[in-house]
């Protein structure tokens, strides 16, 4: 009898009754969508055929696991050995967040089972959209090559998990390319519209602001997801990785500051370029002004007083609100600041249902999250392969 | 950890001010009270400074009237702003000459703000005494201004006034004494010499106007005779400009114009042995008449009074500004023209739905022609003289038939009923006599549509075009085919012949029933369906 | 630098590959497309439309649309602006214009551009401009991304969004299978007043430019769609100026496919480079790396001597 309750009270934790409600109402949204079709759970409109699923789940959720291609580069190709414990929780938090994009996107995409037709059917290589399908398929296999030695070790395969390891820099280099061109690709989508979105925000620069933005995004989320692991999962971590919390939030924190920096010089000449000074005093030229100045300089400015102060709350905090900075110039660019120039009853705000599979779509991401770091190696190193894990995660040795 | 708190909160301290500071810089800008009234007649814009080079400033919004009311409050007239030269008051402000730069707006600047300074220490409601206020860079009303000018009745009723003393407002300069004299005989308009700028001593006509025309009228204020107005908007604005008073019938002004004359290519005599250039068929031109067709006689003789011929040679000289003798006549695109006039006639209500589908550009040479070119080419040793060729004039234009051709009743079927389109509605029963009627009728007192429409048949052109006049003429599906014609592209097919023919005529008649579909032709039982199919 | 020689030429041989693989894609060139020769067009004269809706009902019972509601000979339907929707291709609009005395009457639908943005954009190249001129749709193809939509400047194609298993693009097709067939497009072939003349583009020019010759003072002196994104096949005359009968003119006379040119050049460039920088970066931080480790034997070997000399 104990036992059960005890069972009981193990599986009714608040969590999981949150998010096991949220997970049913998302099925049933889920079989809404499917039967119903996208009229019946969406604001979509002829003049909006993007809404939220795409401007956030697609958008926000490729920027922010940008943190994979970022922290491997700095491991791998950097040499940045200090860094290393935070690898495979970036990683682990890029392949759930591209997995949940390839989801998200059966949903918002009309025929979902026919999203294999532009590589096998017709390919239509003149649209940006083909190169971002091209490389978040390839990129989400590399992230799956990328994440897969912790669960080949927790199942135990050795040789598997060492043939895996060993493809590590190439996947890294390979990562890096690709997420190059997908998440500045993600941007220049927008480049095709010029008459619909707001001067402010359209330049022919857009792809370099979405690839230095997802650096950014990637770094911040980082700091931001270690936060909340060190906070939840602090007894499946190990020493090393506790060790190098500290060095993995300064540093990500000092580059942070200084991408941001960089971001924002571009973003003016961006204006600059576009003689588009004079828009900064309208409405639209405020709210612009409020993510400059609010969600890009005022971030730059305080990683670098938290990262000189040593101030590590204060750094985390900033992570936080540069996660919010990405989703707002994310949201900005595919739902604010596009179709501006319609008039207000023809502009596009979500419906509780495509909210609500947002929602699902995260909680999701964040019970698979849950599930893999509590069995297998990504906060700690496994036991039996840790002195392998020195020698290879640093690749081969140069004469 | 104190150091850094301290230098982070001064910092965001420092952000936000400066955000704040220019939001409501850019928010506060737009909304500086001023008083915007709309659109005003008395609006002139002060830019003299125009002249010395690139303005530094935004031009200035003056309005005059607000400015002659509020004098008047305080009882200051028009001597409170302008100079007077030669007992005359000068129209610019305090000073009767451009000088130069500097001078110019130091006239301004102290003229203007000194005033509203002492109106603003005395607490009065008054103009602007900072810079941005004044030069604003968003004017804050539109003129509404109306060129003003003396058509025939408002010249008549101020000649009436000076008792027929023309010089009291014609003169003539004279170049070598360098002084203005008065000429009987030629009495010209006034913008014959002045034009729109200054140039030397010719003063605009803005200026030359406004010196004249106010100075009178201000000798008249305490007359008991009906005046002229003294303010901006009495003679600029639309609604007072209606309500000047208008003289039903103008007697015709006496300057020794010709009645009827003959118009040739080459008006003077020629000498001997020279070539006889007068190579085409003279025209007749009843100048009486023409008088009476238009407001002013600026409307032809747009520079001055004298003959078409004297600028605008046969291959145009600079006088003309090169424009040759044919277009000067014959030119649809302006209202100078003999053709282009006649052509703006055809715009009328009555004319409009036969002729506006015909098109403005220049006909090719046809029949037409010689409704005007009436008497054959006149050879040198034929020339007559004056006094002949007005007689022949005379007796010519007198010779000549107005009267609207059209065949007798009989002949006009009274009813065509149109159906070999008829599918999703029935044929239609077109009252075609009646339609016939009406158009003849409306154009019946018309001189000008009866000289042109002598031939019978001529006025059945206005819908059967582009063929021979007929008593018979072809149906209209006799050239318009389909839809689509790939070899004739620019032709509509039948349907499209049909509607814009009639539709069209109706819209430029202003003619509202019928409307919609059904009042032309009834649909026919089976429900709408697309045509072709 | 002590790189393997092999090592080495791999790199360069993945480099080589690298900026192989890349779509081909005009950077910006100097490439012109100005229409098939030959393709057809419709010229919408603005000042003969009369509003009566005679193409909307042809182009529905042409395409087998669903009925509307509201029949289309009812008029009071033009008292709202309307847009091109999943059950109407094309649709006319009233606009009452300040100085003109009656309202005047706009049919819109896709303008089958020269380079379609639509085009462009789709990732399965489910449009294409065929060689009549006319810009057709493949729905069996169709992922339903709605990029199209997005890419669209005037606002044309529509979405079967309650469809729920088999939705697809709903726009205009200039009546392609019609125009095989030798017929006219339905709307052309409906129009009472002939506002809409169907012909070869550059005779549609022509036509325009006589009809501004013979009646001057009555049209504006521009071609809506002569130039505009590049070029359309449909193209609008009209006596007011443009934007007061609802079409942009702020849209520019770049074809929307030089417009994400650039970037797509940018792919195989990033593609061949990139990974040179970052191997070469790797190679640096993994020599920095060795250099230290062999400083620091130095510094071992020179303490452990000065300490064989001490003893």
């Amino acid at each position: 009898m104990p036992d059960n309750t005890m069972a009981a009270k193990k599986l009714f934790t608040p969590f999981n009754v949150v998010s096991g409600s949220i997970i049913i109402a998302g099925i049933v949204i889920t079989i809404m969508r499917f039967t119903m079709g996208l009229d019946a759970v969406t604001n979509l409109t002829n003049d909006n055929p993007w809404g939220l699923w795409i401007g956030f789940d697609l958008l926000v959720g490729v920027a922010l696991a940008a943190g994979g291609y970022v922290t491997s580069a700095a491991v791998y190709l950097f040499g940045m050995k200090k860094y290393h414990s935070a690898v495979r929780p970036a990683v682990l938090t890029g392949f759930l967040g591209y997995s949940l994009v390839v989801f998200a996107l059966a949903y918002d995409v009309g025929i979902p089972w026919r999203l294999p037709y532009p590589f096998l059917i017709q390919q239509g290589t003149t649209s940006l959209l083909f190169e971002v399908a091209g490389c978040v398929a390839l990129y989400l296999t590399v992230l799956f090559l990328e994440f897969v030695p912790a669960p080949l070790e927790w199942l135990g395969f050795k040789k598997a998990r060492e043939l895996a390891v060993k493809l590590t820099l190439a996947l890294t280099v390979l990562g890096c390319v690709l997420s190059t061109l997908h998440q500045s690709s993600l941007g220049a989508l927008f480049l095709i519209a010029p008459s619909k979105l707001h001067p402010l925000w359209y330049s022919p620069y857009l792809p370099v602001f979405f690839f230095i933005s997802s650096i950014i995004a990637g770094l911040s989320m980082v700091i931001f997801e270690s936060t909340l692991s060190h906070h939840y999962f602090a007894d499946k971590m190990d020493a090393a990785h506790r060790r190098e919390n500290e060095g993995v939030t300064l540093g990500f924190g000092k580059s942070a500051s200084l991408v941001l920096a960089g971001y924002f010089i571009i973003k003016a000449m961006g204006i600059a370029g576009g003689n588009n000074w004079h828009l900064l005093g309208t409405s639209y030229g405020l709210w612009f002004l409020v993510e400059l100045l609010g969600f890009v300089a005022l971030p730059s400015f305080l990683y670098a007083v938290g990262v000189r102060n040593r101030d590590l709350k204060l750094i985390k905090w900033t992570s936080a609100w540069t996660v919010l900075g990405i989703i707002i110039n994310r949201l900005n660019v595919s739902l604010i600041a596009f179709n501006w120039h319609l008039p207000s009853s023809q502009r596009y705000f979500p419906h509780w249902m495509e909210i609500a599979i947002s929602v699902f779509i995260v909680t999701v991401g964040i019970v698979v999250f849950r599930f893999i770091v509590t069995r297998m190696p990504i906060f700690y190193e496994h036991p039996e392969y840790m002195d392998i894990t020195e020698k290879t995660a640093s690749t081969e040795a140069i004469p | 950890m104190n150091k850094g708190k301290h230098l982070l909160r001064r910092a965001c301290i420092l952000a936000v001010s400066i955000v704040f500071i220019y939001c409501s810089s850019l928010y506060g800008s737009g909304q500086v009270s001023a008083v915007s009234s709309g659109a005003r007649a008395d609006l002139i814009t002060l830019d003299a400074m125009k002249m010395f080079g690139k303005l530094d400033k935004a031009p200035v919004e003056f309005l005059h009237d607000a400015h002659t009311e509020a004098l008047a409050k305080n009882n200051r007239d028009c001597t409170a702003c302008h100079l007077k030269e030669n007992d005359r008051l000068f129209p610019k402000f305090k000073r009767t000459a451009d000088t130069d730069r500097i001078e110019v707006m130091n006239v301004y600047h102290n003229g203007c703000i000194s005033c509203h300074g002492e109106m603003r220490l005395a607490r009065e409601k008054t103009g602007p005494v900072e810079c941005d206020d004044c030069h604003r860079e968003k004017p804050l009303n539109s003129s509404s201004r109306q060129p003003m000018g003396f058509d025939k009745s408002l010249h008549f009723r101020h000649a009436e006034a000076q008792n027929k003393k023309c010089e009291r407002c014609h003169h003539e300069y004279d170049e070598k004494e360098k002084k203005l004299f008065y000429a009987k005989g030629k009495e010209e308009s006034c913008r014959s010499c002045h034009k729109a700028e200054t140039k030397d001593t010719l003063i605009s006509m803005r200026l030359a106007s406004h010196i004249d025309c106010l100075n009178c009228h201000l000798e008249n204020r305490s007359k008991t005779t009906p005046n002229g107005p003294l303010d901006c908007s009495g003679c600029h604005d639309r609604e007072a400009q209606q309500k000047i008073r208008k003289i039903a019938t103008v007697p015709r002004m006496d300057r020794k114009q010709p009645d009827r004359v003959l118009l040739k290519s080459v008006q003077k005599g020629l000498e001997a042995g020279s070539e006889n250039r007068n190579r085409m068929n003279v025209v007749p031109f009843d100048h009486q008449a023409h008088e009476t067709y238009n407001d002013n006689c600026r409307v032809c003789h747009h520079e001055r009074l004298k003959q078409c011929n004297d600028c605008h040679t046969l291959s145009g000289i600079t006088e003309g500004k090169e424009v040759n003798l044919e277009n000067a006549m014959h030119r649809v695109d302006t209202s100078t023209s003999c053709q282009g006039c006649h052509g703006l006639k055809q715009e009328d209500k009555n004319c409009a739905g036969c002729h506006a589908l015909m098109g403005k550009a220049r006909k090719k040479a046809d029949d037409s022609c010689v409704k005007c070119h009436i008497l054959s080419v006149i050879e040198k040793e034929e020339m007559l003289d004056p006094d002949g060729e007005t007689s022949l004039a005379t007796a010519t234009l007198e010779s000549r038939n107005r009267v609207n051709g059209t065949f007798s009743e009989a002949d006009i079927p009274e009813k065509v009923i149109i159906k070999h389109l008829s599918r999703e509605y029935a044929p239609v029963d077109f009252p075609h006599r009646r339609i016939v009627n009406t158009l003849v009728n409306n154009i019946k007192e018309n001189k000008l549509a009866g000289y042109f429409h002598t031939q019978d048949g001529t006025v059945c052109k206005g819908c059967h075009h582009n063929s021979p006049a007929s008593k018979k003429p072809p149906h209209c599906g006799n050239c318009h085919g389909k839809t689509y014609d790939e070899k004739n592209p620019l032709k509509p097919g039948i349907m499209g012949a049909y509607h814009q023919q009639c539709m069209g005529c109706h819209q430029e008649m202003g003619i509202t029933k019928p409307a919609g579909c059904t009042e032309c032709h009834a649909v026919k039982d089976k429900p709408i369906v697309s045509r072709g199919l | 630098m002590s790189i393997s020689r092999r090592r080495f030429l791999r790199w360069l041989g993945a480099a080589g590959i690298g900026s192989t693989i890349g779509k081909s894609a005009f950077a910006a060139g100097n490439k012109h497309f100005e229409g098939y020769p030959e393709s057809y067009g419709i010229l919408h004269d603005i000042t003969q439309c009369v509003g009566c809706r005679s193409c909307e009902a042809a182009c529905n019972k042409v395409n087998k649309l669903p009925v509307p509601d509201r029949p289309f000979r009812e008029l009071s339907v033009l008292n709202e602006k309307r847009r091109t929707t999943a059950t109407a291709y094309t649709v006319v609009n009233k606009y009452e214009v300040p100085g003109k005395k009656a309202p005047l009457f706009r049919k819109s639908q896709c303008n089958h551009c020269l380079e379609p943005a639509c085009a462009s954009a789709c990732f399965v190249k489910a449009f294409k401009k065929t060689e009549t001129g006319a810009v057709t749709y493949d729905p069996s193809v169709c992922v339903g991304c709605r990029y199209c939509m997005i890419a669209c400047p005037f606002e044309i194609p529509a979405y079967l969004y309650d469809e729920p298993l088999a939705p697809r693009i709903m726009k205009c097709t200039m009546c392609y299978p019609r125009l095989m067939q030798g017929q006219l497009p339905a709307c052309v072939e409906a129009c009472p007043k002939e506002a809409l003349t169907f012909g070869k583009r550059e005779d549609l020019i022509n036509i325009a430019r006589e009809r501004f010759r013979k009646y001057p003072g009555r049209y504006i002196d521009h071609i809506y769609g002569e130039t505009e994104m590049g070029g359309t096949a449909w193209l609008y005359i009209s006596s007011v100026p443009f934007s007061e009968i609802g079409m942009r003119e702020d849209l520019g006379v770049t074809p929307a496919p030089e417009l994400t040119a650039g970037a797509l050049s940018a792919v195989p460039v990033v593609v061949g480079l990139w990974p040179v920088l970052l191997m070469g970066i790797y190679a640096i931080s993994k020599r920095k790396e060795v250099i230290f480790q062999q400083e620091l034997d130095a510094l071992e070997e020179d303490a452990r001597s000065r300490n064989r000399e001490d003893i």
